[in-house]
C-alpha cells in the first residue's frame, strides 16, 4: 500500500528516510507530521526512530541496511551511533563504515539477499556490507548511472530503475538479483528513484507529487496491492496482463 | 580502475565487464524500456520530464505571461506609428520595421530579473496575420519556445497576438492644426506697387525650400508673411532672405505670458524684413555721389540683377556695377521708372551695328564680354511702325541678340514722367537716351498672339499661400478685375523676365510645360533645323534647361504636406493598390493569408522539440565518480 507524504513540503522522502524490513528511521523535524505518517502505518509491527547523522537530517542517504544490519558512514557521532543501537532491535547490527564515499544511500542500495554498490567503493566497504549485511554484493551501473542508490529501488519482491535504462540492461539486471524489474517514474516524472521512493516487503512511500500512475505501477511491481489474498493476486495478475509490456516477465 | 582488477570477491562484477556492457551512448544502442506517462499511464518512451506530449502540452503553458492583447497607436493625420516618448515612425503595414514595433509591444517576450531560466523564452517565428481591412487590427503569429519543469524539455508553440490600433494625433499634426501655435513670424514687405519681386521670392525659396518648417504663409498688399514655430527656424529664413535680396531687418518680441518663479517668459517674436524698392529692370537716376562710388558710372542706369546686391548696367556703354545692400540703405533712392507693363513699350527692331569701344586696360575687372556685346541699334516703336516714319537710333547693352524683326521692350524717354528733378534737368538737357531698350520678347508673346502667355514652354511650381486678412477684408468688395489684373500682369512681366535671363533661370525650378512635353517628342522627327538661328542670343530658353518633374495635378510642397496641415496619405490600412502579403514578401517575414486565416486558432498545442539527451554528462563520464 503505497502512501503519500512530504517532508517539510519536499517530496523527496527518500532523503529523510530509510525503510526497512525490521526498522523505519526519520530524520528529525521542527513538527511531528513526517514522523507521524510512518507511525502511523509502521509502529504497529516495527519499530520507528529518529535519528540524526552528523547532525544532519538527511538519513535516509548517508545509511544502507536491512533487517539484519545498518551501516552508517564514519561521519556519524558516537552519540548517534549509541542512540541508534538503543533504538534499534539487537537483531540489527549498527555498524560504522570508514569510506571516502560517505553516503552511503547513494552508492548502495539492497535488499536482504542482494546489493548493488556502486563501481568505486573499496574492497573493505565492501566486505563490511555483505558482512554485516549478509549478502551478495554486485558491483553495478544501473542504465548509465553510477550512483545506484539514487537511481535504483528494490525489495524482496521487486524492483523499479531509471527510465533511461535499456532493455537489456533491466532483463540483465533482474536476472542479477533475481526479482522482477520495470523501469518508472516517481514525484511527476522524476528519474530519482532513490529520493521519491522508500519501500520494504509490504509498505511503500512516495513523495507528494507522485501520481496515481506512478503508484500503480509500483503497487504493482512492488507487489503492495491493498486487497490481501486471492483477491488481490486476481487483480494483480490482471494488471500485469495488461501492463506486460512496461514488465519484466519473472514472476515465476 | 585498479582496483577493479585486483578485486577477487567471486561474484563482484568487475569494472571492465561493467565497461563492456555499457558504452556511451547505451542508450542510443540498446532499446529504450517503455514506461508509462505518469499522468494519463500512456505507454511512452522516457523523456526527460516523463510525460507523453499530451500531457505535457495540456499541463505546462508556454505562453503563459505573453499577452495576447495588446495596443498600438497611430496618427490619423500622418498615418504614422507611435514608438515611445514622442517619437513616431512611419513604416508601412507588414513591414519589417512596424513587426519590430510590435513584437516591442507585447509584453512577457523579455527575461525579467527574477524569473531565471525556467522563465525565458526564445521568439522563433513571428508571421502576420491577415485582417480585415478597417478592422483597426493588427495580429501577429508568433512561435516561441520555452523550457519547462527542471526536466529540459524543451515545448514550442505558436499563439496569435492581437494589436487593436487606436488613433492618437502626433506632436507635430498637434501642432499644425492648433491655432496661434506659431512662435515666430517673419514680415515680409516691399513698398511698390507691383509683385514681381515677391513672384521671384517664391521661386527661390521653393528651388531651396527655404520654407521648410514654416506653418503658414499669407500675402498681404505689399508682402508676404511666413509664420514658423520656434525662433530658430525664422532666423535661418532670414539668413536666407539676406543671401538673394538687399534687405533690412527689425526684430521686436511682445510678451505672452511669464513664470515668476522660474523667471520663465513666453514670447511672440516679429521680424520684419524690408526688401530694398528698387527691382529688375527699373530704371535708376542715381545720386551723384553713389554713381561716383561704383566706379563713375553713368548717372542713368537699368538695374540688371537683383541679389544680395544690387546690379545696374548703363544702358549706353555696358558698364556694370554694384551698390551694395547698405549702400542703398543709407540714403534710400526711388527708380525713376519702374519696370511696370504700362510705362514699356514695344520697339520693332530694324536693324543693328556693331558698335566698339576702346577699352580702358586699367578697368581689367569689368565683365569683358558685356562690353564688347553693345551695338547701334535702329527700331521704331511698334504702334509707330505702319503709320510713320520715325525711328530711334540708339546704342544698347542688349544689341548682340537683337536680329532686325524682333520684337523688344523698352523705355520711351520722351515721353514718361520723372520723379526726381535733377532727372528732368537732365531730359531737358539731351544728355538722356530717347530710347532704353529693357528685354527681348520670345515666342508668341513678340507676335502678339493672343493666348501667348499659355503656350510657353515652361512652368513654375507655386506655393501654397493664403491671403492674408487685410487683403481678405478689403479685397472681398474690391477683388473685382482690377486686381486679377494687376497680377496677371505681374505674372506676365515676371514670365517674359525668366524668359528673357538666362541667370535668373539658373537660380530658379523651371518645368516642362504640356507643350514642351509634346515639342520634345516631335524634335526627333523634325532634326536640328532650330540650331542654326540662334547662335547669336544665348538668353532664350531652350528645352534642356527645364526640369521634368514637376506633377500637374500635386498641390504645392506635397512633401511638407504633413507640416503645413495637408496630405494625401489614406488612413493606416488604405493600401490596397499594394496587394496583400507582397511588402511582407519583400521584408522576407511569413504571412497568413485570408483564407488561411479564418482557420488559424488563437493557440495551437504545444509540442515538445526534440532536442536536448538526458544524461549526457553521465555518459560521457562512463560512469565514473569524478
Amino acid at each position: 500500500m503505497a502512501t503519500r507524504v512530504a517532508f517539510e513540503n519536499s517530496n523527496e522522502i527518500g532523503v529523510f528516510a530509510a525503510l526497512t524490513n525490521g526498522y523505519c528511521l526519520t530524520g528529525i523535524n521542527r513538527s511531528e507530521n513526517f514522523y507521524s505518517v510512518f507511525e502511523s502505518e509502521l509502529a504497529a509491527h516495527i519499530p520507528v526512530v529518529h535519528a540524526t547523522v552528523a547532525g544532519c537530517r538527511f538519513v535516509g542517504r548517508t545509511t544502507v541496511g536491512n533487517r539484519r544490519g545498518l551501516l552508517v558512514p564514519n561521519t556519524a557521532t558516537d552519540q548517534e551511533l549509541a542512540h541508534l543501537r538503543n533504538s534499534l532491535p539487537d537483531s540489527v547490527v549498527v555498524q560504522r563504515v570508514e569510506e571516502r564515499l560517505s553516503a552511503l544511500g547513494n552508492i548502495v542500495v539492497c535488499n536482504d539477499h542482494v546489493a548493488l554498490v556502486h563501481p568505486d567503493v573499496d574492497r573493505e566497504t565492501e566486505d563490511v556490507i555483505s558482512d554485516v549485511l549478509g549478502v551478495e554484493v554486485f558491483r553495478q551501473i544501473v542504465g548509465g548511472q553510477a550512483l545506484v542508490g539514487s537511481y535504483c529501488k528494490f525489495s524482496n519482491t521487486g524492483g523499479m530503475v531509471h527510465p533511461r535504462t535499456t532493455v537489456e540492461d533491466i532483463e540483465e539486471l533482474s536476472s542479477l538479483l533475481q526479482v522482477p524489474l520495470v523501469a518508472g517514474t516517481v514525484n511527476r516524472g522524476s528519474d530519482v528513484l532513490g529520493g521519491g521512493l522508500i519501500v520494504n516487503d509490504w509498505s511503500a512511500f512516495v513523495g507528494l507529487d507522485t501520481t496515481s500512475t506512478e503508484i500503480s505501477v509500483i503497487e504493482n511491481i512492488f507487489r503492495l496491492s491493498g486487497n490481501a489474498g486471492g483477491g488481490g493476486q486476481g487483480q494483480q495478475s490482471n494488471i500485469v496482463t495488461n501492463m506486460r509490456s512496461s514488465l519484466i516477465d519473472q514472476l515465476s | 580502475s585498479p582496483q577493479a582488477a585486483t578485486s577477487k570477491s567471486p561474484t563482484a562484477i568487475t569494472m571492465t565487464d561493467v565497461e563492456t556492457s555499457i558504452q556511451p551512448g547505451a542508450i542510443a544502442g540498446g532499446t529504450a524500456a517503455t514506461i508509462l506517462c505518469c499522468i494519463c499511464a500512456a505507454p511512452i518512451s522516457p523523456n526527460p520530464s516523463n510525460t507523453c506530449s499530451s500531457c505535457l502540452a495540456s499541463r505546462s503553458d508556454v505562453t503563459r505571461g505573453i499577452s495576447t492583447e495588446a495596443t498600438l497607436h497611430q496618427c490619423r493625420g500622418c498615418s504614422r506609428w507611435h514608438q515611445d516618448a514622442g517619437k513616431w515612425i512611419g513604416c508601412d503595414l507588414e513591414s519589417r520595421e512596424l513587426m519590430a514595433l510590435c513584437l516591442a509591444n507585447v509584453s512577457g517576450l523579455k527575461k525579467r530579473k527574477n524569473e531565471g531560466s525556467a522563465g525565458r523564452v526564445r521568439l522563433v517565428d513571428a508571421a502576420w496575420v491577415w485582417t480585415e481591412p478597417h478592422s483597426m487590427r493588427l495580429k501577429v503569429r508568433l512561435t516561441v519556445q520555452r523550457e519547462v519543469e527542471a526536466g529540459g524539455t524543451i515545448l514550442q508553440q505558436s499563439f496569435v497576438v492581437t494589436f487593436v490600433v487606436r488613433n492618437q494625433q502626433c506632436v507635430e499634426c498637434q501642432a499644425a492644426f492648433r491655432q496661434g501655435s506659431w512662435k515666430s513670424l517673419v514680415q515680409v514687405r516691399q513698398r511698390v506697387g507691383h509683385k514681381r519681386t515677391f513672384l521671384y521670392l517664391e521661386q527661390l525659396v521653393l528651388k531651396h525650400g527655404a520654407h521648410r518648417g514654416c506653418l503658414s504663409i499669407e500675402t498681404f498688399k505689399d508682402g508676404m508673411d511666413f509664420y514658423f514655430p520656434d525662433k530658430g527656424k525664422a532666423a535661418r529664413f532670414i539668413s536666407f532672405l539676406e543671401d538673394v535680396v538687399p534687405m533690412k531687418v527689425k526684430s521686436s518680441k511682445k510678451l505672452i505670458g511669464t513664470d515668476d518663479k522660474s523667471n520663465v517668459s513666453n514670447y511672440k517674436y516679429t521680424n520684419l524684413v524690408e526688401i530694398c524698392t528698387l527691382c529688375k529692370d527699373d530704371l535708376l537716376f542715381l545720386p551723384k555721389k553713389l554713381a561716383r562710388h561704383i566706379g563713375n558710372i553713368s548717372r542713368l542706369v537699368l538695374v540688371r540683377n537683383i541679389s544680395n546686391v544690387i546690379h545696374v548696367i548703363d544702358p549706353l556703354t555696358g558698364q556694370t556695377g554694384n551698390i551694395e545692400s547698405d549702400a542703398y540703405w543709407r540714403d534710400p533712392f526711388r527708380p525713376v521708372v519702374t519696370a511696370a507693363r504700362t510705362r514699356l513699350t514695344r520697339y520693332v527692331i530694324l536693324g543693328k551695328d556693331p558698335v566698339y569701344l576702346e577699352r580702358n586696360v586699367s578697368k581689367r575687372g569689368v565683365n569683358r564680354k558685356q562690353r564688347s556685346k553693345l551695338a547701334l541699334i535702329t527700331a521704331a516703336r511698334e504702334s509707330d511702325l505702319g503709320s510713320n516714319d520715325s525711328q530711334l537710333e540708339e546704342r544698347s547693352h542688349l544689341g548682340y541678340l537683337m536680329k532686325s524683326g524682333d520684337v523688344c521692350l523698352g523705355y520711351d524717354l520722351r515721353d514718361c514722367q520723372m520723379v526726381d528733378d535733377e532727372a528732368e534737368e537732365a531730359r531737358n538737357g539731351g544728355k538722356f537716351p530717347d530710347m532704353v531698350l529693357v528685354r527681348k520678347l520670345y515666342g508668341g508673346v513678340a507676335v502678339g498672339e493672343a493666348d501667348a502667355a499659355k503656350k510657353r514652354v515652361f512652368r513654375l511650381q507655386r506655393l501654397d499661400i493664403k491671403t492674408g486678412e487685410e487683403e481678405q477684408k478689403s479685397g472681398r468688395g474690391k477683388k473685382g478685375k482690377k486686381d486679377v489684373e494687376m497680377e496677371n500682369l505681374d505674372e506676365e512681366d515676371f514670365m517674359q523676365e525668366l524668359e528673357a535671363d538666362r541667370d535668373m533661370r539658373t537660380r530658379v525650378n523651371i518645368y516642362k510645360s504640356d507643350i514642351a512635353v509634346s515639342k520634345e517628342n516631335k524634335e526627333g522627327e523634325d532634326g536640328s533645323d532650330k540650331n542654326e538661328d540662334e547662335e547669336d542670343d544665348d538668353q532664350k530658353i531652350t528645352l534642356d534647361e527645364l526640369l521634368d518633374n514637376l506633377v500637374l495635378d500635386s498641390k504645392p510642397d506635397a512633401e511638407d504636406g504633413a507640416i503645413l496641415g495637408e496630405t494625401s496619405l489614406d488612413g493606416g490600412q488604405g493600401m490596397m493598390f499594394v496587394g496583400e502579403g507582397e511588402r511582407a514578401a519583400k521584408d522576407s517575414i511569413g504571412y497568413i493569408g485570408r483564407d488561411e486565416a479564418l482557420n488559424i486558432e488563437v493557440r495551437d498545442t504545444a509540442i515538445p522539440v526534440a532536442d536536448n539527451i538526458w544524461g549526457k554528462e553521465f555518459l560521457e563520464k562512463n560512469g565514473k565518480f569524478t
